[in-house]
């Protein structure tokens, strides 16, 4: 299994608290939502495999707490996130305007300055918006990010969100060739003297 | 790669949160958020020795600081399985869910020490003695946590 994956992907989901950041990563690795998702604690982190565009990669995701509590340690899980994902509540207009100081935190200290951001705005199955979607795309283009707009309850949009994030990843050239190239090798030695009985093995 | 288990800390991060809870120890005057902000460094530092410290600050602003008690205690179970004590791992999580059942990030946590005790072939062993001791320790004040949780 592990010799078709291309690489490795560093996934960070930022955003003001309650405004569904585990719901979105529950809803994305485990086809599930839990209407009493507690407030996460410091970091949370989960893999997931995508096949994109003929490509596996293999998605490490770290969802930070955004409970103020924790905001002096969570950045420090952004060094080499290949890339970003802010999420708002299209219900609340403070979790959107609040979006503007993740982006400077995020421009204090991810490592990569090519890290791909997409913002998402959740929760849109709500009846009482609070931020239109021109407005939330309006700034997403002034600040030259992807935006896509959720729901974790319902599964809309989810799942293109995070395809969209890993294929713009894949398309900019730089952010992960040198880490996936060394990974590869690793893969390849290994297969070359483990699996060589596997595939032979099972072929018999 | 790296997973919740086996990421580590900066060792420039260690540093600058060691340095601000030893001016508020040197003043007699530590802050639980000082504190914790270094036991959480300290539980992810490669050397088992700073682990270790880790987790004494963490029980002790378990015992005495009530608000912040499920971030203490999935911190120690993280901690102890860091430093490859599982069964003390194990009973942190239990504690936990106890009190919070479906809470995802710590059923997940447990997922991820299973996984790693299979891995180390250590299957069975949390079911070993020395561990009700433990427990009973941490439940008491369990219901501390339950009241608070809401
Ligand atoms: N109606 C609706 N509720 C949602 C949606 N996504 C999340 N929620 C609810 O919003 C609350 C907060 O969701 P979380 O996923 O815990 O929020 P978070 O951003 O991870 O919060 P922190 O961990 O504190 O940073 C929970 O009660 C969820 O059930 C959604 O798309 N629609
Ligand atoms: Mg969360």
């Amino acid at each position: 299994m592990e010799e078709d994956i291309l690489t490795t992907l560093k996934i960070l989901i930022i955003g003001e608290s309650g405004v569904g950041k585990s719901s979105l990563l529950l809803r994305f690795v485990e086809d599930n939502f839990d209407p009493e998702q507690t407030l996460t604690i410091g970091v949370d982190f989960k893999t997931k495999r995508m096949t994109i565009d003929g490509n596996t990669v293999k998605l490490a995701i770290w969802d930070t707490a955004g409970q103020e509590r924790f905001r002096t340690l969570t950045p420090s899980y952004y060094r080499d996130a290949q890339g970003a994902i802010l999420v708002f509540d299209v219900s609340s207009y403070s979790s959107f305007s609040k979006l503007e100081v993740w982006l400077n935190e995020l421009e204090t200290y991810s490592t990569k300055s090519n890290i791909v951001k997409m913002i998402i705005g959740n929760k849109i199955d709500v009846d009482r918006r609070e931020v239109t979607r021109e407005e939330a795309m309006r700034f997403a283009r002034r600040h030259q990010t992807l935006y896509i707009e959720a729901s974790a309850k319902t599964k809309d949009g989810v799942h293109v969100a995070f395809e969209e994030l890993v294929h713009k990843i894949i398309q900019t050239p730089g952010l992960w060739e040198n880490f996936g190239s060394d990974h590869i090798h690793v893969g390849v030695l290994e297969n070359a003297t483990q699996s060589g009985c596997a595939s032979y093995c099972s072929l018999v | 790669m790296a997973d919740i288990l086996s990421e580590t800390v900066l060792p420039e991060d260690l540093k600058k949160f060691e340095k601000i809870y030893h001016e508020q120890l040197y003043k007699n005057d530590v802050t639980p958020k000082a504190q914790f902000e270094y036991a959480w460094c300290l539980v992810r530092s490669k050397y088992p020795a700073d682990i270790q410290k880790g987790i004494i600050l963490l029980e002790e602003l378990y015992k005495t600081h009530e608000e912040g008690q499920r971030d203490y205690l999935y911190y120690l179970a993280i901690g102890s399985a860091r430093l490859k004590e599982y069964s003390k791992a194990m009973n942190y999580v239990r504690s936990f869910l106890t009190i919070e059942p479906g809470n995802q990030q710590v059923l997940s946590l447990q997922q991820t020490i299973k996984k790693k005790m299979e891995k180390e072939g250590l299957v069975g062993m949390a079911m070993a003695g020395g561990v009700v001791l433990a427990v009973g320790a941490i439940v008491g004040v369990g219901m501390a946590i339950a009241n608070k949780a809401k």
